[in-house]
């Protein structure tokens, strides 16, 4: 099949950017999206012109590093699934395809389709992570976890950290992942003892570095790991509870 | 997530002097504030519906409001408490709406969202506008048939008559079309901002949740047709 590829192209930060038209031929519906770009990229070498810059890693949906926005959507038409899951089959033969970096005030691009979202790693920076010793791992059930909730922080933990909630919400709201991040410590005993001082801080760094939720949840239909809107509510449940209590834990 | 990062590198617009106010903050006060508004906007539709009732119920019941605990509070004394929590709670609504609006703006960058077509992102989206829309109409209504000032209020405006200025205000077809619209767009913002609200308070129970969304959606619909129904009626001719 053939396709059109409208790809944004952009030196460095500092410079303006703009789209270029790009004609991918001998490629088919199988291809994944960023296997397209691959292909692109040789064409353009074996030419003599610059590459596309674009991130990816595992090619499987399980790190979170690619990220591209297609057609306006982060990630592309398949809902739920990240760029390197993404298949040409969801385009028609001949149709033109815009490809552009995810777009928000906190991921100034760096080049091309790729986008610097360490403002992400300063909201873990800030809180999303364990500091109290827990020791060695216990006994099975010394410490009773019901299956329910050991469920459930697993579905919240599922956060690959792509950033495509933030590209894809008007506000520029980091509130998905945010919530994702405080929420599946909270849910656990020995995580939990620092819930207090967590939300303080998740809440401060996501606040400095990203917009207001105003409950858009367009969040939750672009996020690869299936978070759902409630996090969003339990971020701020944990605020809440941080407020009315003013303790550590 | 990895790749191309600098991670010590500030990639957020430099912190501006902001005023000292959380989103926290401010989304907590819209709830509140919001949901004092949707209480107060149901229990007023159910009182409008006292019309039905005729001429004489309706101006007593108007009547009434003004006397309630009326041993234990001054004339119009509960009446005016309510207007103080209502007034106050109308600038922290608007005040902390146009703040987190503005917030929102500068976090997105340069670069719109486009192509929202779900119903919700839709409704999330007109919150700014259909809030302005409310307030205009709440300015107007209160001139209209509270105040009685000319030409907000019909030439046959006469104070303590509740049932017959309703009546002589609908009676002009471009007033009562404005307040059909304004029904419509509250019917929007009541929706969403009760949804939004649930979320802002931190419902995360699945039933919870549940709950909200339907008191959302049925509310707002109660609030429109209750209140919609009046100057259709009006218009018609079945009330006079
Ligand atoms: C009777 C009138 C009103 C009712 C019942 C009402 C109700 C609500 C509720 C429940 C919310 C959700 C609060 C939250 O974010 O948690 C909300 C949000 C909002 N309201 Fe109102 N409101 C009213 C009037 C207004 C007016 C006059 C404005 C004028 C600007 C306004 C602007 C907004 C905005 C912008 C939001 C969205 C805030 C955000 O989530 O970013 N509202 N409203
Ligand atoms: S919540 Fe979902 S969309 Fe947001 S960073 Fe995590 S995986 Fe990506
Ligand atoms: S490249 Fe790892 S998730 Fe897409």
């Amino acid at each position: 099949m053939k396709l059109t590829l409208k790809v944004w192209r952009q030196e460095s930060g500092a410079e303006e950017g703009h789209f270029e038209e790009y004609l991918l031929e001998e490629v088919g519906p199988e291809f994944s999206l960023l296997e397209a770009l691959d292909k692109l990229n040789d064409d353009l070498v074996a030419r003599g012109e610059e590459p596309i810059a674009f991130d990816s890693d595992c090619r499987e949906g399980i790190c979170g590093a690619c990220g591209v926005t297609v057609d306006g959507t982060p990630h592309g038409p398949q809902k739920n699934t990240p760029s390197c899951r993404q298949h040409l089959r969801s385009f028609e033969d001949g149709a033109t395809v815009q490809l552009e970096p995810f777009r928000s005030g906190a991921f100034p691009v760096v080049k091309d389709l790729a986008v610097n979202r360490s403002a992400l790693d300063r909201v873990i920076g800030a809180g999303g992570f364990v500091s109290t010793s827990v020791g060695t791992a216990p006994d099975a059930d010394a410490i009773p976890v019901t299956h329910e909730a050991a469920e459930w922080a697993l579905d919240l933990a599922a956060c690959i950290g792509c950033g495509a909630c933030v590209a894809a919400c008007p506000n520029g709201s980091a509130q998905l992942f945010a919530g994702s991040k405080t929420m599946h410590l909270a849910t656990l005993p020995s995580s939990s003892k620092e819930r207090g001082r967590r939300a303080k801080g998740i809440t401060r760094a996501a606040e400095e570095e990203f917009g207001p939720c105003s409950v858009y949840g367009e969040c939750a239909e672009v996020c690869p790991a299936g978070i759902p809107l409630t996090a969003i509510a339990g971020l701020n449940k944990e605020k809440l509870r941080q407020v009315l209590r003013n303790k550590d834990d | 997530m990895t790749a191309t990062i600098q991670r010590k590198q500030r990639t957020s617009a430099p912190p501006r002097t902001r005023l000292p106010v959380s989103n926290f903050a401010a989304k907590t006060t819209m709830a509140v504030t919001g949901l004092i508004f949707v209480g107060f906007v149901f229990v007023h539709m159910y009182g409008n519906l006292h019309i039905f009732r005729g001429q004489e119920e309706f101006d007593h019941y108007a009547h009434w409001l003004r006397e309630i605990l009326m041993p234990l509070m001054p004339y119009a004394g509960v009446l005016w408490v309510l207007r103080v929590v209502l007034l106050i709670s109308l600038v922290l609504h608007v005040g902390c709406g146009l703040l987190l609006w503005t917030r929102a703006r500068r976090a997105r960058g340069p670069f719109k969202r486009t192509g929202l077509r779900r119903g919700d992102a839709l409704m999330a989206r007109s919150m700014l506008g259909t809030g302005l829309v409310i307030l205009l109409f709440v300015i107007f209504h209160i001139l209209d048939l509270t105040l009685g000032v000319q030409p907000a209020a019909s030439g046959a405006f006469e104070s303590g008559s509740a049932y017959a200025n309703l009546v002589a205000s609908f009676q002009r077809p471009v007033v009562a079309l404005f307040y059909m619209l304004t029904m419509l767009v509250l019917t929007v913002h009541v929706a969403h901002g009760t949804w939004t609200a649930a979320n802002d308070l931190g419902a995360t129970g699945r039933r919870l949740r549940q709950l909200a969304a339907w008191v959302a959606g049925l509310v707002a619909i109660a609030i429109c047709l209750g209140n919609i129904s009046i100057p259709v009626l009006v218009l018609l001719g079945v009330i006079q």
